[in-house]
């Protein structure tokens, strides 16, 4: 029984930590399939959580809170888009400097706004209420590991087809592709080319915007300095992983999930060190990457 | 020279906009900007000791904007200064507290010389998957960055755990492995003088080396590069591995000159700073460093603004990455336009500098 037990509880806990980054890896995979590499994930998804908690906090309602997180999500998504494309700075340069933003930009308005450091849990903040579904949530196995999460969880479930859709199947998202395989090609097609852009990297914030209030208010209701903690990275990781394929991305961010959920349940029990399984997704990434360029590079003859 | 004037101007203009937005923010937080200012300005120049605490700041910052300088120069988009720290870091502490009956000179230059060798090492994995695979570097050094903080957060909680310490941080190193102090009263300290050194050999090597006329050639023109049969691949390796020396000199500075420990996590996102700097310096050995001392004041001042104002030190971030903001936009390195040309540029290539 205590082996089903944990069985349950590490499968539960896996999906909920897989959300933010499954979430983020959607909005880096349209970057990805537009052909702009987001480093600004971290970013977003910290702005996200930082505007959950405040708007969530003004307006007293937690999902007023959400909203915000992708409205705040989309416009610096826009920003990001503004330099990138009209003004034309590079890519690497500005993705950083939006994370620099925003993390300088949090915690002052932490400290100017609400007068705390390093952490805001406001009382009178609520998080999500968990999904109660009559039969379904008290089922014995089925019901902890899949019915009872935070709504935001079972976003992120739908986000995946709704992304692979979008990007397969619509007008818009077969453009984006084409922008991402040969842009000048698509522009000659008569693609609009820089209001694609500002629609992946947008749409992206949104998404963003929707893993950071997960992190936020979620399952705790607090905005913690830094709290995405390098989760935009792995959700990265994930994207160049799976190769820039939606299904293969959620995958990957399942796998990392479970790396996270395991890694302090391996510590106690068999001294696993945690770091191993920190490291393990940045080291799987780069492993792909190599053995994807070595495949291409034997193709050609070499 | 009118082009470098130019550029200067171009620069002050870019850093008095992001001041200027940053006295706005301030206003608007119903804040004293131009006493903020002043605090900043007297406690990063103010006096000797004041002016040592900006040069110390500064130190890893010259590091780590050199070491970026190398790779941006040669169209290398090296990201992985970061993990070259750490890893520098790690090892010159390992050397520092493990031969301990080594006279002063010795365990020092020994732990410089380690750090600065796995540093390199460590910047050759992805300078050798760029070179021989063509794996994009940019995507390969953001995740070995990652890999090179868990990994030593590892060995100082694992294999060097010291058992009582409420940190994750290594045994002290020897007494006289310690790096000599430069003035009373402030931490600042030999890695300083180290860090002089090396803008130096940075800017004979970019101007007065065939190495360095190599890596200026694989920037600004790849395929003529190639064409006029240089070793490319041979001259990424080399980049990658020097960048990655001066990221690894880097961390040793700080641990033997500041904590005399490796600390997990103990680099405030320096490496990233360097990246910062060098676009700042407009990739020139001078810019880089003019651009550090900076940003060291910056660091060191803004720390006595919060204590005095009561304006949150993280303004300074702001204000940095509206600097970035800003310099991005009208860089002018041909290269970079290049690099992402196919999706960004709508005109034709403008006559770079």
């Amino acid at each position: 029984m205590d082996v089903l037990d944990f069985a349950v509880n590490l499968t539960a806990s896996s999906l909920r930590l897989a959300t933010p980054l499954m979430l983020a890896a959607m909005a880096g995979l349209l970057s990805y399939q537009v052909g702009l590499i987001n480093i600004a994930l971290e970013g977003l998804m910290l702005a996200g959580a930082f505007a959950a908690v405040a708007f969530g906090f003004v307006l007293g309602s937690t999902w007023g809170g959400v909203l915000a997180a992708c409205i705040v999500g989309a416009l610096v998504a826009a920003l990001f888009a503004l330099f990138v494309t009209d003004l034309r700075a590079n890519l690497v340069v500005t993705g950083l400097a939006i994370n620099f933003l925003v993390l300088g930009a949090t915690a002052y308005l932490l400290q100017i706004l609400f007068d705390s450091r390093g952490t805001f849990a406001p009382e009178t903040l609520n998080s999500l209420t968990p999904l109660q579904i009559p039969v379904l949530s008290d089922l014995p196995v089925l019901g902890p590991i899949l019915f009872r999460h935070s709504p935001l969880v079972y976003v992120s479930w739908l986000v995946i087809p709704l992304t692979a859709l979008f990007l397969y199947r619509t007008r818009a998202g077969i453009h984006i592709r084409a922008i991402g395989e040969n842009a000048e090609a698509a522009r000659t097609a008569g693609i609009r080319l820089r209001a694609m852009q500002y629609l992946a990297l947008m749409l992206g914030g949104v998404l963003c915007g929707l893993a950071g209030a997960h992190l936020a208010v979620g399952e705790l209701a607090l905005f913690r300095e830094n709290m995405t903690a390098g989760r935009g990275f792995i959700a990265l990781a994930a994207v160049y992983f799976a190769a820039g394929r939606p299904w293969r991305s959620a995958l990957a961010c399942l796998l990392f999930g479970l790396f996270e959920a395991l890694q302090f349940r391996l510590q106690t029990m068999s001294n696993t060190p945690p770091q191993f399984f920190q490291m393990l997704p940045y080291i799987m990434v780069v492993i792909m990457l190599t053995l994807i360029s070595f495949r291409k590079e034997w193709h050609k003859g070499w | 020279m009118k082009e470098q004037l130019r550029t200067l101007g171009r620069t002050l203009i870019t850093l008095a906009l992001a001041f200027g937005a940053g006295y706005v923010i301030m206003q608007l937080s119903g804040k004293d900007a131009l006493e903020a200012y002043r605090v900043i300005f007297e406690s990063a120049f103010g006096t000797p000791r004041a002016l040592a605490n900006t040069l110390l700041a500064a130190t890893p910052l010259i590091f780590t904007g050199l070491a970026t300088l190398i790779a941006f120069r040669a169209g290398i988009f090296n990201i992985g200064v970061e993990g070259s720290l750490y890893i520098g870091a790690f090892t010159a502490a390992w050397v520092g507290f493990t031969f301990t009956d080594l006279p002063g000179v010795l365990v020092v230059a020994l732990a410089f010389a380690a750090g600065a060798l796995t540093g390199g090492l460590w910047g050759l994995i992805p300078g050798y998957l760029k070179a021989r695979l063509r794996v994009d570097e940019i995507v390969t050094t953001i995740m070995l960055n990652y890999v090179a903080i868990r990994f030593t957060d590892y060995l100082v909680t694992g294999p060097f755990l010291v058992p009582g310490m409420a940190n994750a941080m290594s045994e002290q190193v020897a007494p006289q492995a310690e790096l000599p102090r430069l003035v009373e009263r402030s931490q600042l300290n030999f890695s300083f003088i180290l860090a002089l050194i090396v803008f130096a050999l940075v800017w004979l090597l970019m101007s007065r080396t065939s190495l360095g006329y190599e890596i200026k050639a694989i920037g600004s023109n790849p395929t003529f590069a190639r064409w006029s049969g240089m070793p490319v691949g041979r001259i990424i390796l080399s980049v990658m591995f020097i960048s990655g020396l001066i990221g690894g000199l880097a961390g040793a500075g700080q641990v033997l000159g500041v904590h005399y420990r490796f600390v997990s996590g103990f680099s405030r996102g320096y490496g990233f700073d360097g990246i910062v700097i060098a676009l700042v310096g407009r990739n020139h050995p001078l810019g880089v460093l003019l651009t550090a001392l900076l940003f060291g004041a910056l660091r060191n001042g803004s720390s006595t603004m919060e204590m005095f104002t009561q304006i949150p030190r993280d303004l300074v971030d702001v204000v940095i990455s509206l600097i970035i903001f800003f310099v991005a936009v009208d860089i002018s390195f041909g290269w970079l336009r290049r690099r992402f040309g196919k999706q960004q540029t709508t005109q034709p290539q403008a006559a770079g500098d």
